[in-house]
């Protein structure tokens, strides 16, 4: 307590926190719900929506067929694509590099909606049908400079003098970046995957255009059935998402500082 | 490390990623750029005859009022966040750092879970039989119709972009040594004097660009509009995807989308300068 | 205020007003770190320092008295006033931070004037008094410049000037020299002495610094580990500690652990634990208790053959030998195996010293200052 503050601060603390963490519980609550309806607290508990969800093959699909095989997909390809992009603009002294980390960065300022009906456009012209493809293809996009965040944060902690003093002791400037630096980008390299994963696993914007017919994501097919009044089975597969989310989340903060991620 | 000027190394680590962006996003930006000069055709969506329609078009009525109304909801939603954001952010960034962890990711899961689970979980909250009615019939109220209606619609995006708000606003104020509050508190300023003399001027870059932030996304909705707002709430965001999806007026679309992509880089460039400004002033050398 | 101080300093310490007092004053971070019970009284115009190493709870008692720690028990009162319940805006005391935390968006001039600005003083008078103190800290052209542009000792006096102008009833200072260069240090510390007492401010000083506490203050409390060991004069605190701590922080000490052998009026004699038989001023202690004996290593003497009688000679072996230009310092063994820390002036006697070579050395006993155990 180094200055009085004002009994307003908790207050609104409390109305922001409150605002976030509502929805998620709700919808917890309510796949745990006995009766057919959104009801909140829930009229009895039961896991009839967990099963629901596991029995219906709409969900079953969107989740393991699409949502996740995509997600795991364009982790893996933003950390290959991000890892090396960074490396580079942090290791490398060009002409041109500040523009070329804007340019890196740009995903991040084009509305994701905007960004959505430009990939479909697109690939409408080029006659490409959707597929697990076309979506992977546009979640590298979003996906990749969370990835590129993460390692430059990662790569600028790490002296360089570290390298050095490995060619100083006999290593070629390949064989110091792979046994000192490397291993020392281990965490930042994790936290971009885990975090391009959950921007591919949670994306929306980009997926309402991009998905079709066998190749509707979580979220869309959530989305969907919102639209068609549906039951607790999306409040089910919703509570999933969270917890996943969550648990990967707990994870990144556990070795890595979530606030060079946002 | 400065090896590049004998060999290009640097365009083997960056040159996958580069490729990569001008072929997914540079050139599909140039795609719609060119649909959005074709001409509409109910029959053949867009054949390749150059006009100037699709802009044209966009100061009829409709589309002034389609401008407005979602520039109103963004500007409220950011004005909301703002004025909420700050004690959160101000709260988190003076905490001690086990409760910063915490809330940090008591902002950051919400915020990376789905943004249809979590408008579920509103239209949950506020629906007819939702929560907020369940309550208020209880105590034998009147109950509250506020779905589909702008307010809820604001409810909606202030909830979902908050952690936008709070973030930079957050590592604006940590970087405010806690000894200048304590400078100020000690020359005779109360916490609110305080606060408008010290945090604010020097947090604002923070504030700029949780705005913008804000602004931006709120004024690209798609999902909270369509979900909170129902179809008499019409956004920028919910015509674009009915244009390209529902009508196929791709043309129309394309020059939907060009100008909203426009406006937001030119309100990001703007606040860039804003920051830079904010920055030498904090910096005067 | 300024006539005030200037006439009190004249005056015998008893019969000056008592400015501020702390008593009984205790902070409890947890059960097991508790600072305090701390008490002392500061007198009008006194300067006033609190010397310690870091975590002894200097910087919490000042921390304390601004109003930014609430303390766990005791009370601080200031010419009369309760501060303990006041909210720190409200305390009338001024606080010079360590990293002098000037506002950067704000020039020179608004610096200073932050605290009136927040009394609403009227804008003649704000420019006025803001004027004078620029001119009391000697830096009337930088009322435009921004405090990034400024030198640490600049920012240091602008600091100053803000509290100032506010015309505190106490200033306090946070180890406010700390983050200059050593030159500057010594320069700054020469300049805040003579503003102190060209204004007669009451003032409390927190450093660890024990040069800085001695040149500066008017009386120093030593803490350490909570509590506070001695407070006294300079001169006090470094010819006579009254414990072994207050005597190892304050300079470099011999301390030496003693039996008294044989005690008269006029003195005594006690034997070190490493054999050395020393003559040492009266004691009150019984014959055979055990006490510990502080030699300053600058008050052994160096020998010359010719003189006599002199007591407490010790012919020594050098061990190691480190010259500093204006004194020798010198490790040595005493004949009975005691390892002694010796700083003679550097001169004629010194120059023929060498390492593993023998030298004679003396200790007068009023030199010698039984500590209490």
């Amino acid at each position: 307590m180094s200055v009085r503050r004002p009994a307003v601060l908790p207050l609104a603390v409390i109305l922001v926190y409150a605002g976030l963490l509502a929805p998620l519980v709700v919808v917890i609550g309510v796949s745990f719900n006995a009766a057919t309806g959104f009801d909140f607290p829930p009229r009895g508990l039961s896991l009839r929506w967990y099963s629901n969800f596991f029995t219906k093959t709409s969900f079953v699909d969107a989740f393991f067929r699409v949502s996740l095989l995509i997600g795991i997909l364009a982790a893996l390809g933003a950390t290959l694509l991000g890892a090396f992009a960074a490396i580079g603009l942090v290791r490398f002294r060009f002409v041109g590099r500040d523009s070329l980390e804007a340019f890196f960065l740009m995903p991040l300022l084009v509305p994701h909606i905007l960004l959505g009906a430009a990939l479909y456009l697109y690939y409408a012209r080029l006659g490409m049908k959707s597929s697990l493809l076309t979506i992977v293809l546009a979640h590298l996009v979003i996906a990749t400079p969370y990835v590129i965040r993460s390692v430059t944060a990662g790569l600028v902690g790490i002296d360089p003098r570290l390298e050095e003093a490995a060619m100083s002791l006999g290593a070629s400037h390949a064989q110091a970046f792979r046994k000192v630096t490397l291993p020392l980008l281990r965490s930042s390299l994790l936290s971009g995957a885990i975090f391009s994963f959950i921007i591919s696993f949670s994306d929306i914007n980009l997926s309402l255009f991009l998905s079709g017919p066998g190749m509707t994501t979580l979220p869309v097919h959530i989305f969907s059935e919102i639209q068609w009044g549906g039951d607790p089975t999306i409040a089910a597969a919703s509570a999933l998402q969270i917890v996943i989310v969550g648990l990967l989340i707990l994870i990144v903060q556990r070795f890595f500082r979530l606030r060079l991620m946002i | 490390m400065q090896r590049s000027i004998d060999r290009p190394l640097w365009a083997l680590f960056v040159g996958p990623y580069g490729v990569y962006l001008v072929i997914l996003l540079v050139v599909p930006l140039v795609n719609i750029a060119v649909y959005s000069v074709y001409t509409y055709s109910p029959t053949k969506i867009a054949v390749p005859d150059l006009t100037a329609a699709n802009y044209a078009r966009l100061w009829d009525a409709y589309y002034i009022q389609l401008f407005l109304r979602t520039t109103k909801l963004a500007l409220v939603t950011t004005v909301i966040c703002a004025v909420l954001g700050y004690p959160v952010a101000y709260t988190l960034a003076r905490a001690r750092p086990a409760l910063m962890s915490l809330g940090l990711f008591l902002l950051v899961v919400p915020l990376m879970v789905s943004t249809v689970i979590r408008v579920f979980g509103w239209v949950v909250i506020l629906g007819r039989n939702g929560l907020v009615n369940e309550v208020l019939d209880l105590l034998g109220l009147e109950p509250f119709r506020v779905m589909y209606t702008e307010t809820a619609v604001v409810i909606g995006l202030v909830n979902i972009f908050m952690p936008f708000m709070v973030l930079p606003m957050m590592s604006a104020i940590e970087r405010i040594p806690p000894s200048f509050e304590e400078a100020a508190t000690n020359l005779g300023a109360n916490w609110f004097q305080m606060f408008a003399r010290v945090i604010l001027p020097l947090s604002y870059p923070g504030l700029v660009s949780g705005s913008l932030l804000v602004y931006s996304v709120s004024l690209s909705a798609f999902v909270t509009p369509v979900l909170m707002g129902g179809a008499r709430i019409r956004v920028i965001g919910s015509q674009i995807f009915d244009e390209v999806l529902v009508s196929f007026n791709w043309p129309g679309a394309s020059s939907l989308a060009l100008v909203v992509i426009a406006a937001t880089t030119m309100l990001v460039l703007v606040a860039l300068r804003a920051t830079r400004a904010a920055a030498r002033l904090e910096s005067r050398q | 205020m300024l006539s005030r101080g200037a006439a009190s300093r004249e005056l015998p310490a008893i019969v000056r007003m008592v400015e501020l007092e702390v008593a009984g004053l205790v902070k409890q971070y947890s059960p097991q770190v508790t600072i305090g019970p701390i008490s002392f009284e500061v007198t009008e115009g006194e300067f006033f320092s609190l010397l310690g190493p870091s975590g002894c709870g200097k910087t919490t008692t000042l921390r304390c008295i601004a109003g930014f720690e609430r303390p766990s028990e005791g009370r601080i009162t200031l010419s009369g006033r309760r501060l303990d319940d006041m909210p720190p805006h409200r305390r009338d005391v001024g606080l010079v931070f360590q990293n002098y935390a000037l506002f950067p968006h704000l020039t020179v001039f608004e610096n200073i004037a932050f605290g009136l600005r927040l009394r609403r003083i009227g804008r003649k008078e704000v420019e006025e008094r803001v004027g004078r103190m620029l001119e009391l800290v000697g830096l009337p052209n930088l009322a435009g410049r921004y405090p990034p542009q400024l030198s640490g000792g600049q920012q240091q006096r602008i600091a100053i000037a803000r509290s100032l102008v506010l015309e505190p009833r106490l200033l306090l200072f946070d180890e406010p020299l700390s983050n200059l260069d050593f030159k500057l240090r010594v320069q700054m510390r020469f300049e805040l002495r003579e503003l102190q007492r060209r204004l007669g401010k009451t003032s409390i000083y927190v450093t660890h610094d024990q040069t800085e506490a001695l040149a500066l203050s008017d009386r120093i409390a030593v803490l350490s580990q909570g509590r506070i060991e001695q407070i006294g004069r300079p001169s006090e605190i470094y010819e006579t500690p009254e414990t072994a701590f207050v005597a190892d922080f304050i300079g470099s000490s011999n301390i030496l652990d003693a039996t008294v052998q044989s005690k008269s009026g006029v003195g005594a004699s006690v034997r070190t634990g490493s054999g050395l038989e020393l003559t040492v001023p009266p004691v009150v202690e019984e014959i055979g208790s055990r006490l510990l004996i502080l030699v300053r290593p600058e008050r052994i003497r160096l020998v010359d053959g010719r003189e006599e009688a002199v007591s407490n000679r010790i012919t020594a072996e050098i061990d190691d030998l480190t010259y500093l230009g204006e004194d020798v310092q010198l490790r040595v063994t005493t004949a009975p195996a005691a390892k002694l820390l010796v700083a003679l002036k550097s001169g004629k006697g010194t120059r023929e010293l060498r390492r593993g070579g023998s030298i004679d050395l003396a200790i007068d006993p009023e030199d010698i200052h039984v500590l209490r155990k």
